[in-house]
């Protein structure tokens, strides 16, 4: 083969005291479909933020044709001819496809003044659609359009511009029917016969047999393995296992002997909203954490936020404490006692700018106030104190804002908000997203105990997670539970259940 | 699960529905025009109309910039002070002897200057739309009552604008054909060029221009320097008009102005201010104004009638723009 | 913006902001001697009053961050409403009930139109306004209002006086109080400042947002009717548009001290009217014409927002810790 489009060698970045990369060695060939594949937290969206100018590197080097290129910015990227599609591209929804294609470029010049020749940016279009067919109607405004066809606009927008060699694209296949898929695969297939060259991060691995040339294993920050597909299926890899690596037992806290022996504390049975969930069924019981598993797209966020009361209202009975319920708001779900820690603790958890004694005490405002609705100042500062203590928040200090802690005191911090609020019934949900190892450590460990008295569930897309700290659990695909909470699925099939939709 | 989730849009009957949703302002204006003269006919008198087109002329100098300020997402609440200051400048330097030229040019280059200031603060610095407007408006009005110490300044010789303002052709006045071909070319900015285009582009996603480098900031300059021109304009026009700089002249010509942008953008880009729709609806303001004088309706109602059509209108464009969108967008400021 | 920033050392900025209000204090006092007179001080006092409650309300809308522009047409509108009924016999705390009772009645209708009806705030409040200041017109058709005003005991509201000031001042620092017990330290001010901050974090807290919008906005129009009432005290009739007046201080208020303060908050809505009041009465007390007071208020608006600005303090910051003054920048973050 000729020589390689990219090529980059000894790559790292780290951010703070963490490495989030290190020692990445990658090559690139033209016209080869590549998928980065790995689980959250492995390095994947640091390596392609570098490769696309957002992040700068540390250490190492990146070759271009075999000319060594410094990228600043995305657009010192895009003149080198590489280009990222975002998961979620920057469109205007008012706006047809092709007027997105071409925005910014609608006249012959830039600036405010040049006529829109919309006849002109359509035989673009057209020339562009020759180029790489695919099913498309650009006419139609961008807000009308599925993910996938505002992904395929991002990709078109991308091409449109500058000579691009290499495409980055950015898990585009997390929510996807079969028919949308056929069509970006077969744009992805006329982008490599033209000589462009794709770099596919992806979780999903039964689409990267359909359509990738080689790929490439990230873990723990550093590039694990690559080989061709061929390779792969000849040698009878599971690439989970590679994704997986060695557990990290002593993060987690040990689990329970008699895990599923207690009295059933919550139960849902046949939970189902149009279009998002199926047939959920599922109890837990007192001392023991059951751990849902399921990729972005997968219903794990609403499956939470319908038990919360705040989606929905969902067919379906839940159970609690022997009683039916059924919360339409937060609000009724925390009368209820059901307490969720929210996937993004930053725009779901917490009032950022606030102290830290303000959000512990935000979610029971009853119990913190007494006479005419004044704040128990005191009582709550010595409870607060109390809470910072039970969950190790460092530093411990109540007046500080919450958006100048770290991401995992953050979380400790809607944890103790959860103990204030007082629940029989915990929601877990991406509790250590962005939270260093130690702080990873001390969550489980809260969440344990949190299970003696509560009923606990953790939702995440870190199956890792959810194997090593859960005593049963069972996986989310596409709105469908697939399989029972159950102690005895292995780490693998639980990662393969997430992400094909099967046991087996 | 995207089968499922991929959001279904009411689609169906909205060919109809936004036929008569395009057009129901000027279905409005058409109606309100043949009631108010069923009930008075000097409503249809060519001296009436004269009135009429007058007034609404000036008016829609007024707003044409304003429009685009709100179409691209942002608030002017300055422009009828700038409209006022520049009002009393040029009645300020006329009374000082200088001629009409200067003294147009000064009004407008002064309004022009707040614009700019206006666009600096909101589009650069990025402060709140609504204060930095409140505020600047506030010194326009403080610097327009300053200029007649507190009262009016009287203009004897209107000069060529007097004559400009007063000449007719046929039964339709000189200044409206002006006005007609003024928001002619304005919408051919607004449909045809890229300035229009990035407007309404702004208006929804900001980064998206960003980030295919498209200058979102300068844009935003521009229109509230526009703003400030097309107000000062109209300030001055009023002074030729009235025959008198007047300092207080802004107040009444808040709500008319916020009304005519949110009652037009309910026309033809529904949910979004554009000039034809501006331009139909400072005429209904101006027809009901004067259907309403010959009816012996006092002010005060006219002010309950138009602020009830301001709601009306935002209510109905909210409503209509998310009907469409298939999505909410956030809050404006 | 500004209002969204936090205290850094709150200490230092009340220092500094005392600072600047003897800097001010000083320099008209040197310009003219009357303005440290007692008699002075019991003006500024009861200026400070009527802006100050207006500006009080508007903290609670500023605050669940939206915005209201209504109040002055409210506050006109509550004026007519009470002139009217103690005009015809009715006492002065029934009047004063009824005011508050219509002009409540139109912010919960603003509320519920921005919280429920999701309508832009201010395009709304524009509306609203203009609605309720024609409304004013209904009772007389435009006519002020004097009739048994004498007798009411309204303007004895504005006569009484404790230690040389007007009662209408300490009626202002008892309101403040409430109002600082109830945003800074009750479970409503937390529910308040928590759904303006972050609506999803608070609705996920269990806190009803949509409600606290639409109370924040019947709190401005309260206490902008209180604020019109001490206005009908001082002058003894009632104008159709009594509330004209309180647009630009009560915004200038919230804001600039928002600026000052780091914060909207009650104590910066405090410092705000008074630095603007204590600023006004000079400019009056020196002969400056009532029409320049409009623009002077939107100047110091501006340059508080402007410098005060976010972006700009941390340049600042960032040149003094460059210079080897205050503390560094990065410490506080983790």
């Amino acid at each position: 083969m000729a020589q390689p489009v990219l090529t980059i060698s000894r790559l790292a970045k780290r951010f703070g005291p963490v490495q989030a990369l290190g020692e990445v060695d990658f090559t690139l060939e033209q016209g080869e479909i590549h998928a980065l594949l790995g689980v959250n937290g492995a390095g994947k969206s640091t390596f392609i933020k570098i490769l696309s100018g957002v992040y700068t590197k540390d250490e190492g080097t990146i070759e271009i044709d075999g000319r060594s290129v410094e990228f600043r910015s995305p657009r010192d990227a895009i003149a080198h001819g590489v280009a990222a599609v975002q998961q979620h591209p920057e469109l205007v929804g008012d706006l047809t496809g092709y007027e997105n294609i071409f925005l910014g470029m609608e006249g012959g010049r830039r600036g405010f003044w040049s006529r829109i020749d919309r006849a002109s940016m359509r035989r673009r279009a057209d020339a562009l659609l020759a180029r790489f067919p695919v099913e498309i109607d650009l006419s139609r405004r961008v807000s009308s359009l599925s993910v996938v066809e505002r992904e395929i606009v991002a990709i078109l927008q991308a091409l449109s511009r500058e000579n691009i060699r290499v495409l980055i694209l950015d898990e585009p296949t997390s929510t996807l029917t079969e028919v949308e898929k056929g069509v970006l695969f077969r744009l992805m297939a006329h982008l490599r016969a033209f000589g462009i060259s794709i770099i596919y991060i992806t979780h999903r691995l039964e689409e990267v047999m359909e359509i990738v040339d080689r790929l490439t294993v990230f873990r723990g920050g550093r590039r694990i393995t690559t080989m061709s597909v061929e390779a792969a299926r000849a040698e009878g890899v599971t690439l989970a296992e590679l994704m997986l690596g060695e557990t990290l037992d002593h993060v987690y806290p040990p689990r329970r002997e008699d895990a599923g022996a207690g009295e059933v504390v919550f139960s849902v049975e046949g939970l189902r909203l149009p279009g998002v969930l199926d047939n959920i069924r599922f109890d837990v019981r007192r001392g023991e954490i059951v751990g849902v598993f399921g990729l972005v797209g997968s219903g794990l966020d609403e499956l939470s936020k319908v038990l919360f009361g705040a989606m929905g209202p969902a067919e379906g009975k839940m159970r609690l404490g022997g009683r039916e319920i059924a919360p339409r708001t937060p609000r009724e779900a925390l009368a209820n006692g059901i307490f969720l820690v929210p996937g993004d603790r930053r725009t779901e958890g917490l009032t950022l700018s606030q102290a830290s004694v303000f959000n512990m005490t935000l979610a029971n405002l009853g119990k913190a106030s007494g006479l005419a609705g004044l704040l128990r100042r005191g009582r709550n500062r010595r409870a607060s104190a109390a809470l910072a203590e039970k969950v190790t928040l460092h530093p411990p200090l109540l007046d500080r804002a919450v958006s100048d802690f770290s991401g995992g005191n953050q979380q400790k911090i809607v944890v103790a908000k959860g103990l204030f609020a007082g629940a029989d019934l915990y929601i877990f949900v991406e509790p250590t997203v962005g939270v260093d190892i130690g702080a990873r450590s001390r969550l489980y460990g809260l969440m344990r105990d949190l299970a003696e008295s509560a009923a606990v569930i953790v939702m995440s897309s870190d199956c890792d997670e959810v194997h090593g700290l859960s005593d049963r659990t069972f996986a989310l695909y596409k709105g469908r539970q697939i399989g029972q909470p159950s102690g005895d699925i292995t780490r693998g099939r639980l990662l393969a259940a997430g992400i094909m939709g099967s046991l087996h | 699960m995207t089968e499922i989730s991929s959001p279904m849009r009411p689609q169906m009957s909205f060919a109809g529905f936004r036929a008569i949703g395009r057009w129901w302002l000027l279905l409005a204006l058409i109606a309100s025009l043949l009631a108010f003269a069923a009930g008075r006919p000097q409503m249809l008198d060519s001296g009436n109309i004269v009135t009429i087109l007058r007034s609404a002329s000036i008016m829609a100098i007024m707003v044409l910039g304003l429009t685009w300020v709100i179409a691209a997402g942002k608030i002017d609440v300055s422009f009828m002070q700038i409209a006022a200051l520049a009002n009393m400048t040029t009645a300020g330097l006329l009374a000082q002897g200088s001629g009409w030229a200067l003294a147009a040019l000064c009004g407008i280059a002064i309004g022009a200057v707040v614009g700019l200031v206006n666009g600096v603060l909101v589009g650069r610095m990025r402060l709140s739309p609504l204060i930095t407007t409140i505020a600047t408006g506030g010194v326009c009005a403080s610097a327009a009552a300053a200029i007649g110490a507190g009262t009016s300044i009287r203009i004897d010789d209107t000069g060529l604008l007097g004559d400009f303002l007063a000449a007719r052709l046929g039964p339709v006045p000189l200044i409206a054909l002006f006005v007609a071909v003024l928001y002619a070319v304005a919408w051919w900015m607004q449909e045809r060029l890229t300035f229009g285009h990035y407007i309404y582009a702004a208006e929804q996603n900001e980064e998206a221009l960003v980030d295919v480098g498209v200058p979102v900031h300068r844009l935003l300059v521009l229109v509230y320097l526009i703003s400030g021109v097309c107000a000062s304009v109209a300030g001055v026009l009023l002074a030729a008009s009235l025959s008198s700089g007047q300092p207080m002249i802004g107040s009444s010509y808040f709500i008319d102005g916020l009304t005519a942008v949110f009652l037009g953008g309910m026309m033809i880009r529904i949910g979004r201010p554009n000039v034809i729709g501006t331009a139909t609806a400072v005429l209904l303001l101006a027809v009901l104004v004067s259907g309403g004088a010959l009816l012996g309706w006092p002010d005060y109602q006219r002010e309950i009638i138009k602020g009830a059509l301001l709601l009306a209108g935002v209510a109905m464009a909210v409503r209509m723009g998310r009907a469409l969108d298939g999505f909410a967008k956030g809050g404006r400021s | 913006m500004t209002a969204t920033s936090r205290l850094p050392s709150g200490f230092y900025r009340v220092l500094a902001f005392l600072a600047l209000v003897a800097a001010v204090v000083a320099i008209f006092a040197l310009i003219e001697p009357r303005y440290l007179s007692m008699r002075n001080l019991t003006a500024v006092t009861r200026h400070m009053a009527a802006n100050g409650l207006a500006a009080l309300g508007l903290t609670f809308v500023v605050v669940v961050r939206k915005y209201d522009l209504s109040f002055p047409g409210i506050a006109s509108f509550a004026a007519m409403t009470i002139g009217f009924l103690i005009a015809g016999g009715y006492s002065l705390g029934a009047a004063i009930a009824a005011g508050l009772g219509v002009g409540i009645a139109v912010g919960l209708v603003n509320g519920f139109a921005v919280a429920y009806g999701r309508l832009p705030d201010i395009v709304t409040t524009i509306a609203t306004g203009s609605i309720v200041g024609g409304m004013a017109f209904l009772y007389t058709g435009g006519r002020t209002i004097f009739q048994n005003f004498m007798t009411s005991g309204l303007i004895d509201l504005n006569d009484i006086r404790f230690l040389g000031l007007n009662a209408s001042f300490y009626f202002l620092i008892a309101i403040y109080g409430v109002a600082y017990l109830v945003l800074h330290h009750s479970r409503f001010g937390a529910s308040f400042r928590a759904a303006g901050e972050n609506p999803v974090s608070a609705h996920l807290s269990g806190i009803p947002v949509r409600l606290y919008t639409m109370g924040a906005f019947a709190v401005c129009a309260a206490t902008a009717v209180l604020a019109v009432v001490l206005i009908l005290a001082e002058s003894g009739t009632a104008d159709t548009n009594e509330g004209a007046n309180f647009l630009m201080p009560a915004y200038a208020a919230v804001f600039l001290g928002a600026a000052l303060l780091g914060g909207a908050s009650i104590p910066a809505t405090l410092a705000g009217t008074a630095l603007i009041t204590i600023l006004l009465d000079g400019f009056s007390l020196l002969g400056v014409p009532y029409y320049y007071s409009d623009g002077v208020v939107s100047l110091i608006l501006l340059a508080g927002v402007v410098l005060f600005d976010e972006r700009l303090r941390r340049e600042a910051a960032f040149l003094m810790t460059f210079l080897g003054f205050g503390r560094k920048i990065g410490e506080t973050h983790p």
